[in-house]
């Protein structure tokens, strides 16, 4: 087994606070969430040797994260989102006012949201990975993200009753800025 | 609902400006809060337990290189 370099460790490190921002947001309780950090750690340390140099690290870490949290879930039948998360989902949404939106609501509805739309939408809107990186993690075909993507923001938009944002065009916005009856 | 308008407005500017229409931009609410949420996760402090754990997987590590 070859000696794992001083670089691995170092990247490994710097990762670990976007490994636990991906495992709080799959698995949704911050002690589950570290649990699986700790996996992946473990496991990354295990098979450094499949790594490739040069390519996306965070990218290979937040793939060994997500089968390890989705090989937990089959194992545990379905448990891994507790009563807290379940709770806290059920707590009332109020509809945005003016555009403020209240962190505690979107957190509750991002509960809302299936395994797969949720994991999507982080790796794409918050995560900073492109179609294509967020498919490889996810083990599926970049339309199948860019659906689960579209169909997160809709139900995300209905769960915190935001009206469409590019439903309405640019015409009907200024329609409604001007008061003049849009044709 | 002066800011309210200027915001709409502000929203269709930067949407024909950077004529991307990213759904979720920073045009988009949802796709704020997306940010807000993860931030401040990844904001969070890591406790030493990550750190301790990679220096123990490095002494256990049986292969020190010979070189």
């Amino acid at each position: 087994m070859a000696a794992v370099s001083q670089g691995f460790k170092t990247d490994l490190l710097g990762a670990i606070p976007s490994l636990r921002a991906f495992a709080v947001s799959l698995a949704q309780n911050a002690d589950k969430a570290d649990d699986l950090v700790q996996e992946t750690l473990v496991k990354a340390w295990d098979k450094h040797e499949s790594f490739q140099p040069g390519t996306n690290i965070k990218a290979w870490l937040f793939t060994i994260l997500r089968n390890e949290f989705y090989s937990q879930m089959r194992k545990r039948g379905r448990e891994v989102q507790d009563s807290d998360g379940i709770m806290t989902a059920r707590l009332a949404v109020h509809p945005a006012q003016h555009g403020q939106l209240d962190l505690k609501d979107f957190r509750g509805a991002l509960e809302q949201l299936p395994e797969d739309q949720r994991e999507a939408i982080i790796l794409i809107g918050a995560s900073g990975f492109s179609y294509e990186e967020a498919a490889e993690i996810c083990g599926c075909a970049v339309g199948t993200i860019k659906s689960r993507v579209s169909r997160a923001r809709t139900r995300l938009q209905e769960i915190l009753k935001i009206s469409g944002e590019d439903e309405y065009g640019p015409d009907a916005i200024s329609a409604q800025v001007t008061g003049s009856p849009a044709h | 609902m002066k800011d309210m308008t200027k915001d709409i407005l502000a929203g269709v500017a930067g949407r024909r400006r950077d004529g991307s229409g990213d759904p979720l931009g920073p045009n988009s609410e949802i796709g704020r809060k997306l940010k807000q949420y993860y931030d401040e996760l990844v904001s969070d402090d890591v406790p030493d337990r990550f750190a301790q754990l990679l220096s123990q997987l490095e002494q256990a590590e049986p292969a020190q290189k010979k070189d």
